[in-house]
C-alpha cells in the first residue's frame, strides 16, 4: 500500500505516455494519430505536476490580506511547489499550438488526397 | 545606452522583434518583408561575431535574463563551442535570406509576409536553442523551430504535406522525449540550470532516473537530427520543401541538434560519465557508421538530385555523431570542426540547387542535361561545395573529415574509419556522375542563362568561405574548438 | 491532496484514454478525449495546481476539443483500419511504447515518493520562489511571478509558439496573406442565410459580454488568484467562437477581421517583447523590469516588477485571444472563411 501510494502516479503517467506512443504509431487515421499525440503529451504533463505535489501543501498562492496587515512568515513546506505548475502551462499552450498545426496539416491533406488514412495517403504519393 | 554587454540578448531579441514587424510590416507593403529580415539577421549576425570576439579575448559570457541570478532565473552562457555555432547560424541564415527572396517571390507570391516571419521565428529559435544555458527554455526554444519548419515545409510541393505531418509526429516525439529527460532531472535534482545540474549531478550518477533522463534526451535529440535509425522523415521533408526553406532548414536543423547534443554530453553529464560509466559509446559508432554508409548508398540510389542532397545529410550526421562518441580529442574537434563546415557546404549545394531548380524548373538528375554550359558561374560554386563533401584540400570539408579520421585511427574504431573513406568515395561517385551528366552531355538550347545576382552573390560567397575556412581550419581549432573541447578525456 | 481522489481520477484517465484512441468514430474518439482533458483538470486541482487546471480546462477542454470538432466537421468522421501490414504497425507500436514504458517504469523505481515535501523538486529551488515572491516582486500567486518574471523569458517565448502556431496554421491553410482576404463585410445577407434558432442566438447575445468581461478580470487578477494572460487570453478567443459558433463565421471576422487580426496577434508580442526591450534601453538586462521605476510614477523597484507583469499579461491575453480566433477559424472553413460550424 506504501509503494502504492508513493508510486502511483509515476506508473500511471508511463502508462499514459505508452497509450499515447501507440497511438501515434500504430494508428490509420491521421486525427487518430493526434489524439495519441495528445495523449502522449500529457502523460508528461502528469509526470510534472505530480513533481510538484506536497503532502500538507495548499496551492501555491500566498495567504494575503489588505490594507495594513503584515504578511506572517511565510514557510515553504505550506504551499506546493509552483515550479512544475509553471513549466506545464508552458507545456500545455505548446501542446495546443502543435495540435492547431496538426490539424490544418490533416485538413490539407484531406483536401489533396480526399483521405485521412495513412494507407490511402501512400497508395496515392506512390502513384 | 546599449553596451557590449547586452550582445547576448540582442543575438536572439533582434530576430524575435523584427519577426513581428516584419508580420505587421507585410500587411501593407509585402516589399518591406524581405529587406526587414535582411537587415535583422545582418543586426544578429554582427552581435553573434562581436560576441564570438569577446569569448575569444575573455572566456565564457554568462548574461541574466530579467536579472534574476541562476538558478532561480534563465541565464545564457556563451562560451568557445556555442559561440561558435551561433556566428555559423547567422551567417547561414543571413546568406540564405538574400537568396530566398527571387525564389520565395516565384514560389511563394501569395504568402511572402508570413514566410518571412516564420523564417525569422525559426532562426530565433535555433539560436535561442543554441545560447541558452537552461535546459527548459531550450524545449521551448525547440518547439518554436519545429512548428515553424512543419509549417514552411508544408507550403511546398504537394508531396510535402505528408512528410511534414510524418514529421511533425516524429518531432512531437523527439521533443517530447527531451521534455521528459529534463524532467527526471528536475525530480532528481530540483533544478533546470544546465551549470547547476552539471554541479549537482555527479553525486547521482549511478541513480537510475539519471541514467533513463540521459538515455530520453539523447534519443529525443536523435529523433530530431534524423540519426539512424530515426532518420526515415527527413528525405521527402527537405525534398518536396520550397527551396527557399530548404536553403535554411538543411544546412542548420540538424547540426544545431547536433551541438545540443555535444552540451548535454559535456556541459551537463560528464565526458567521464558518457564514455566510461555507460558503455554505449561502442554501439552509437556502429550506429553512426550504419547511417554514413545507408546515407551514401541511399544517395546514389537516387535519380532526383536534391533528394539526393537529402541522403547526403543522413551521412552527414552520421560523421558528427560519431566523432563525438569516439571519445578521444581528435573526435571531438573534428565534429565541431564539422559542425561548422558541413553548414557552409551544405548550404552551398542546396543554394546551388535552389539556382539549378529556380532556371531549369526541374529537380531530377536527367535536367542537368549541359547544365554547366547553361551556368557556369552556379556550377563552379556547386563543384567547390562538391569538393568539399567528398574531402578534397584545401576545402574546408577535408580538414574536419582529416580530424574525424585521426580519431578513428586514435581510439582504433576502423568500421569507422572505413566508413567515412568509403563515404567519401561514393560522394566522389555522385558528383562525378553531375559532372558526366551536366558536361558531356549536350542541353537542348546551348545559350548562358544564368541565375540572377541576389542568389549567386551569397552562393558564390559561401564557396569562397568553403576555401577561406578550410585554408584558415588550423587557426579556427587553436583560437577556437581547443578550448570547447572539454578536458581530461 | 487526497490520494482516494488521485488514484480514482487517474484510473479514469487510462480508462479515458485507451477510449480515445479505440473508438472508431472520431466524433467519438473527440468528445472522449475532451472528458480526458476535464478528468486531467480534476486531477491538476487535486495536486493544487489551480494555474495549471484553469490552463487545462480554456485550452485542453475547452479550445482543443472545439479544434477536433471543426476539423471532423470539414473532414470525414470514418475510420478504416488498414488493408494490410496493419500487424506490422501495431507489432511496432507495441514494441516502441512497451520498450518506453519498461524504462520509465525503471526509472520511477527511483524516484523520491509521490508528495513528499523533502523531497529535491521540493526542495531545491521552490522554497526560494514561495517565500521571497512577496519580498522580491509584491505578487501572491506563486505561478504567476515566477511565469511572468523569474522564468519571464520563458514565458515570452510561449507567447511567440502561440503566435508561430497560428501564423503556420494560416500559412498552411490559407492562400493568400492579409492582402488578398476575400470580401466578408457582406454583413446581413450571409447571417440571414445561415442556420437560425432564436434561442442559441439570444443566449449567446447574453452570455458573451459576460464572458469577456470575465476574461478581463481573469487577465487583471492573475497576480492575486489563478489565471492570468493566457486564460484569460483563451476565453476571449472562446466567446469570439461561439459568436461564430451560434450565428455565423463572417459575424465573428467581422467583429476582427484578418487584417485586424494579424496586426493585433503580433501587437501583443510586441508589448511583452517591447517591456523587455525597454529594460534594455533603459540599462538593465532584458526583461528585468525594476530598471521600471524610473519611468512609471510613483513606483519602487518592487512595484515596478508588478506592474510590468500586468503589462505583459496584457500582451499575452491579446496574441492568444486572436490566435485562438486565427486557429479556429482557419479550421473550421478549411481557410476558405466561408461557412463554420
Amino acid at each position: 500500500m506504501e509503494l502504492l501510494l508513493a508510486k502511483y502516479n509515476y506508473w500511471i503517467y508511463a502508462l499514459i505516455m505508452m497509450i499515447g506512443l501507440y497511438g501515434m504509431l500504430a494508428k490509420n487515421n491521421l486525427i487518430k494519430k493526434i489524439i495519441g499525440m495528445g495523449i502522449f503529451q500529457t502523460g508528461i504533463i502528469v509526470f510534472y505536476v505530480s513533481t510538484g505535489a506536497k503532502r500538507g501543501g495548499t496551492i501555491p498562492i500566498i495567504e494575503h490580506g489588505h490594507g495594513e496587515e503584515v504578511h506572517e512568515v511565510i514557510k515553504a513546506l505550506d504551499y506546493v511547489n509552483p515550479l512544475p505548475h509553471v513549466l506545464m502551462l508552458t507545456a500545455i499552450v505548446v501542446s495546443v499550438g502543435t495540435l492547431g498545426v496538426a490539424l490544418a496539416i490533416a485538413l490539407r491533406i484531406y483536401t489533396e488526397y480526399n483521405t485521412l488514412h495513412e494507407d490511402e495517403i501512400l497508395e496515392r504519393v506512390n502513384d | 545606452m546599449i553596451d557590449t554587454t547586452q550582445f547576448p540578448a540582442l543575438i536572439v531579441v533582434i530576430p524575435l522583434l523584427s519577426a513581428f514587424i516584419v508580420c505587421m510590416a507585410g500587411c501593407f507593403n509585402r516589399r518591406l518583408c524581405q529587406p526587414l529580415t535582411v537587415l535583422a539577421l545582418a543586426g544578429s549576425c554582427w552581435a553573434s561575431f562581436a560576441t564570438l570576439g569577446q569569448v575569444v579575448k575573455s572566456g565564457a559570457i554568462h548574461y541574466r535574463l530579467g536579472g534574476w541570478a541562476p538558478p532561480m532565473g534563465i541565464e545564457y552562457v556563451i562560451d568557445h563551442l556555442n559561440g561558435l555555432v551561433l556566428v555559423v547560424i547567422t551567417t547561414v541564415a543571413l546568406l540564405a535570406a538574400v537568396f530566398a527572396k527571387i525564389s520565395v517571390a516565384e514560389e511563394l507570391p501569395t504568402r511572402i509576409n508570413l514566410f518571412y516571419t516564420l523564417y525569422l521565428l525559426l532562426v530565433t529559435g535555433l539560436l535561442g536553442m543554441t545560447i541558452t544555458g537552461d535546459a527548459f527554455n531550450l524545449y521551448v526554444l525547440l518547439e518554436i523551430s519545429a512548428l515553424t519548419t512543419y509549417a514552411l515545409i508544408t507550403i511546398g510541393q504537394p508531396r510535402a504535406l505528408h512528410a511534414s505531418f510524418n514529421y511533425l509526429m516524429i518531432g512531437t516525439i523527439g521533443a517530447s522525449l527531451y521534455l521528459l529527460g529534463v524532467g527526471h532531472l528536475y525530480i532528481m535534482t530540483g533544478s533546470l540550470n544546465i551549470a547547476d545540474l552539471a554541479v549537482i549531478l555527479p553525486e547521482l550518477y549511478s541513480s537510475r532516473a539519471i541514467l533513463v533522463a540521459f538515455i530520453l534526451i539523447m534519443v529525443g535529440i536523435w529523433a530530431k537530427m534524423a540519426f539512424f535509425p530515426m532518420h526515415s522523415w527527413l528525405p521527402n521533408a527537405y525534398t518536396y520543401a520550397p527551396n527557399g526553406t530548404s536553403c535554411l532548414i538543411a544546412p542548420l536543423m540538424t547540426k544545431v541538434s547536433v551541438y545540443i547534443m555535444l552540451r548535454v554530453m559535456f556541459s551537463l553529464f560528464t565526458p567521464a560519465y558518457v564514455y566510461q560509466y555507460l558503455s554505449m559509446a561502442n554501439a552509437i559508432v556502429w550506429l553512426a557508421v550504419i547511417a554514413i554508409i545507408s546515407g551514401s548508398l541511399l544517395a546514389l540510389a537516387q535519380k532526383d538530385f536534391k533528394k539526393m542532397l537529402t541522403y547526403l545529410i543522413i551521412a552527414e550526421v552520421g560523421y558528427m555523431v560519431g566523432g563525438a562518441w569516439l571519445a578521444n580529442e581528435y573526435g571531438i574537434t573534428g565534429a565541431i570542426l564539422h559542425i561548422l563546415n558541413d553548414a557552409l557546404m551544405t548550404l552551398c549545394l542546396f543554394l546551388a540547387a535552389g539556382a539549378i531548380i529556380y532556371k531549369v524548373g526541374g529537380q531530377q538528375l536527367t535536367d542537368l542535361k549541359g547544365i554547366f554550359h547553361r551556368m557556369p558561374v552556379t556550377m563552379t560554386a556547386f563543384m567547390v561545395g562538391a569538393l568539399s563533401m567528398i574531402g578534397v584540400p584545401p576545402t574546408a570539408g577535408f580538414f574536419s573529415k582529416w580530424y574525424l579520421i585521426l580519431g578513428g585511427i586514435q581510439a582504433a574504431r576502423w568500421e569507422f574509419v572505413t566508413a567515412l573513406l568509403f563515404s567519401s568515395l561514393v560522394n566522389a561517385v555522385l558528383f562525378f556522375r553531375i559532372i558526366e551528366i551536366g558536361y558531356f552531355e549536350t542541353p537542348e538550347d546551348k545559350g548562358v542563362n544564368e541565375a540572377p545576382l541576389s542568389m549567386l552573390a551569397p552562393l558564390l560567397l559561401v564557396a569562397v568561405s568553403l576555401v577561406v575556412v578550410g585554408i584558415y581550419s588550423g587557426d579556427i581549432v587553436s583560437t577556437i574548438i581547443q578550448y570547447a573541447v572539454p578536458k581530461g578525456i | 491532496m487526497i490520494w482516494q481522489i488521485d488514484i480514482m481520477i487517474l484510473t479514469l484517465i487510462v480508462i479515458c484514454g485507451l477510449f480515445a484512441i479505440s473508438v472508431k468514430d472520431l466524433l467519438g474518439a473527440a468528445v472522449v478525449f475532451g472528458a480526458y482533458s476535464f478528468l486531467m483538470c480534476l486531477l491538476w486541482t487535486e495536486m493544487g495546481a489551480v494555474d495549471v487546471a484553469f490552463t487545462e480546462a480554456a485550452v485542453g477542454a475547452g479550445v482543443s476539443t472545439v479544434l477536433f470538432f471543426a476539423a471532423v466537421h470539414r473532414s470525414s468522421r470514418q475510420v478504416k483500419a488498414r488493408v494490410s501490414g496493419a500487424m506490422l504497425y501495431k507489432g511496432l507500436g507495441l514494441l516502441a511504447s512497451g520498450l518506453m514504458g519498461g524504462v520509465l517504469f525503471y526509472a520511477s523505481t527511483d524516484f523520491p515518493d509521490w508528495a513528499d515535501p523533502a523531497s529535491p523538486a521540493s526542495s531545491h529551488l521552490s522554497p526560494h520562489f514561495i517565500t521571497q515572491t512577496i519580498a522580491e516582486t509584491s505578487v501572491p500567486n506563486i505561478v504567476t511571478s515566477v511565469l511572468a518574471d523569474y522564468r519571464g523569458f520563458d514565458t515570452m517565448f510561449e507567447t511567440a509558439v502561440v503566435l508561430t502556431a497560428g501564423l503556420a496554421v494560416l500559412i498552411i491553410l490559407r492562400l493568400g496573406g492579409c492582402r488578398t482576404a476575400g470580401p466578408i463585410r457582406e454583413k446581413n445577407a450571409a447571417i440571414q442565410a445561415a442556420y437560425k434558432d432564436s434561442i442559441i442566438r439570444f443566449v449567446t447575445r447574453m452570455v458573451v459580454p459576460f464572458m469577456q468581461l470575465f476574461a478581463l478580470y481573469v487577465v487583471a487578477h492573475g497576480h492575486h488568484s489563478p489565471g492570468g494572460g493566457f486564460q484569460g487570453g483563451v476565453i476571449l478567443g472562446a466567446s469570439f467562437i461561439l459568436l461564430a459558433i451560434s450565428y455565423d463565421l463572417k459575424m465573428a471576422l467581422n467583429r476582427i477581421n484578418e487584417k485586424a487580426a494579424l496586426l493585433l496577434a503580433n501587437t501583443g508580442v510586441l508589448i511583452y517583447g517591447g517591456i523587455g526591450f525597454l529594460c534594455l534601453l533603459l540599462g538593465a538586462n532584458f526583461l528585468d523590469y525594476s530598471i521600471l521605476h524610473r519611468i512609471l510614477p510613483a513606483t519602487d523597484e518592487i512595484a515596478a516588477r508588478s506592474h510590468a507583469m500586468l503589462g505583459v499579461e496584457i500582451g499575452v491575453a491579446l496574441t492568444v485571444m486572436v490566435i485562438v480566433m486565427i486557429i479556429y477559424n482557419n479550421i473550421v472553413s478549411n481557410g476558405s472563411y466561408e461557412k463554420g460550424l
